[in-house]
């Protein structure tokens, strides 16, 4: 047992008014330290070799279950937006050619393709069918060939909507990802602390705990210091909350035995000393021995 | 319950043919100081109980969503298919009772770990409670005014510098006691050699002779009470 730890005797207050309570210090919490720190240790390291275990099986099933949980969510369908295309027949556009007064003049452009098999119009033949055509429109009025207006594709009228639903969709799903993402790291983070909090809560409890048990045993080593000097002065009692009170009230008979001891011898002595002194055998040796015996008797019970 | 404080055997002496029987830790006995062990074991038991089962609840809660969502997706791939209702029903059972089985796993090895560490827990403090109890006895002996010999502890007993320190103010105490009788035995022998040369008639030399028997009974009855304790039958 260390001996870091003053006395932990009540001092009794000037004036007589009965011990001070004595006050817990958290210096002299660790009294006993191998009992302390075997127990506290034990508590300590069994709690972290479970947290350690469980938690390292608990971020397993959690990584798990996430990855599952985003392989669900990544195979959700989300509404498709609606394509608008362009009408599929329309060729590409071609610049049109000035006229050239060599050349006859181009037979009229037909409004729209001719259906196949009725190619057999005027101009037609094999090199007049590998001519790009144009498609113009005539302004009848003044006779003008204008290049056709671009085909405009009809737009849905619930476009907007599906848009937006579809975005929705997909930014909920982005959502629902990181926030699997981010329960996952919850958990991790939950575990540690909790972790580091029971290991330091539990140190602290450990050695709070065993000081109640560390403490009445240095207070009875004390007392069993003094005893084997020779000195059996009074016992105090425990203070609040400490434990062992049963092997105190032991350690108290105990010394009440010693203490009983040396009064009764302290008796007797007495006894063959007055008795002595009233048949004249008062200066003997032997009685200023048993003399002394008394004073050391009585001396080691103040 | 058997005495602790015959731990260690000792051997024949004169007067004391009968070795004294080497001390056997019985499994009834490992509750010495049921309060104090009760304590610490129900503390460091409850608290591993409610990690292992907090985890542990974790671990199943994590595990339950994973089937669950398992079995969603596989609901919404079949639902047209009702081919498949039955192969959707099994692997929803299989999960399931995958599930149960992680529980009773769990349950098992928790259970397992409470009844291991109970017991290793009352070994544990056993260690401590055993020399409590020990000095314990001595200090009641030490009431009734006996003072034999301490024996020392168990081979694995804890607290030995505690025990240490009793053993050393036992021993200083009873050494002290042992001169005590000596001297007052000399004493008493000497004064009733020497009553005749004082005043020995009338009142004080009476006195004196009944004060020296009374001293004399004293110091016989604290002698047998320093003796070693009487050997215990095997």
């Amino acid at each position: 047992m260390t001996e870091k730890r003053k006395d932990a005797t009540p001092t009794p207050k000037k004036g007589g008014g009965g011990p001070a309570p004595y006050k817990r210090s958290w210096k002299n919490l660790l009294i006993n330290k191998r009992y302390q720190l075997r127990f506290t240790l034990f508590m300590v390291g069994l709690s972290t070799v479970l947290m350690v275990g469980l938690g390292i099986w608990v971020m397993r099933v959690a990584n798990e279950t996430t990855e599952v949980s985003m392989t669900s969510v990544r195979g959700t369908p989300c509404p498709k937006i609606p394509s608008i295309e362009a009408p599929t027949d329309e060729t590409e556009p071609v610049p049109m050619k000035l006229p050239d007064p060599n050349e006859p003049a181009p037979a009229p452009a037909p409004a729209a393709d001719p259906p196949e098999g009725e190619g057999s119009g005027a101009g037609s033949g094999s090199a007049e069918a590998e001519r790009p055509r144009v498609k113009v429109q005539i302004d009848e009025s003044s006779m003008t060939m204008m290049p056709q207006a671009p085909t405009v594709a009809p737009v849905p009228s619930d476009l907007g909507s599906k848009v937006v639903a579809h975005w929705t969709c997909e930014l909920k799903l982005t959502a629902r990802l990181e926030a699997l993402e981010r329960g996952r790291l919850r958990i991790l983070l939950v575990l540690i602390g909790t972790g580091l909090l029971l290991v330091l809560g539990l140190a602290a409890y450990g050695i709070k705990m065993t000081h109640k048990v560390a403490g009445p045993l240095f207070k009875v080593g004390l007392y069993l210091g003094k005893m084997r000097s020779g000195r059996f002065d009074k016992v105090y009692n425990l203070r609040k909350g400490d434990q062992l009170v049963e092997f105190y009230e032991h350690f108290k008979h105990g010394h009440a035995g010693i203490v009983q001891m040396q009064k009764d011898d302290i008796a007797r002595v007495k006894a063959v000393i007055a008795a002595a002194e009233q048949s004249g055998l008062g200066e003997h040796a032997t009685i200023v021995e048993l003399r002394e015996m008394v004073t050391r008797k009585e001396k080691s019970l103040e | 319950m058997s005495d602790p404080t015959a731990a260690t055997p000792v051997g024949p002496r004169a007067g004391a043919p009968t070795p004294r029987p080497k001390y056997k830790r019985h499994l009834s006995n490992y509750l010495l100081d049921k309060k104090l062990q009760l304590r610490y074991v129900l503390v460091v038991t409850i608290l591993s109980g409610i990690i292992a089962g907090a985890l542990g609840f974790m671990i199943y809660q994590q595990r339950r969503a994973a089937s669950e969502s398992i079995e969603r997706d596989l609901a919404a791939l079949t639902q047209k298919d009702t081919s498949q209702d039955q192969f959707q029903e099994q692997i929803a059972n299989d999960l399931q009772s995958e599930d149960q089985a992680l529980v009773y796993k769990m349950v098992g090895v928790g259970l397992g770990l409470v009844i291991i560490l109970s017991l290793y827990l009352i070994l544990m403090t056993h260690k401590v409670a055993g020399p409590l109890f020990k000095v314990a006895m001595y200090f009641e002996r030490m009431a009734d005014g006996r003072l034999g010999v301490v024996t020392p502890l168990r081979k694995g007993d804890m607290l030995v510098d505690f025990f240490t320190s009793f053993k050393d103010m036992h021993d200083a105490v009873r050494a002290r006691a042992k001169d005590d009788v000596v001297a007052m035995d000399k004493a008493a022998e000497t004064l009733r050699a020497a009553k005749n040369q004082g005043d020995y008639r009338g009142e004080g030399h009476d006195k004196l002779i009944e004060a020296l028997e009374a001293l004399e009974k004293h110091v016989a009855d604290r002698k047998g009470k320093l003796t070693d304790f009487p050997p215990r039958a095997a």
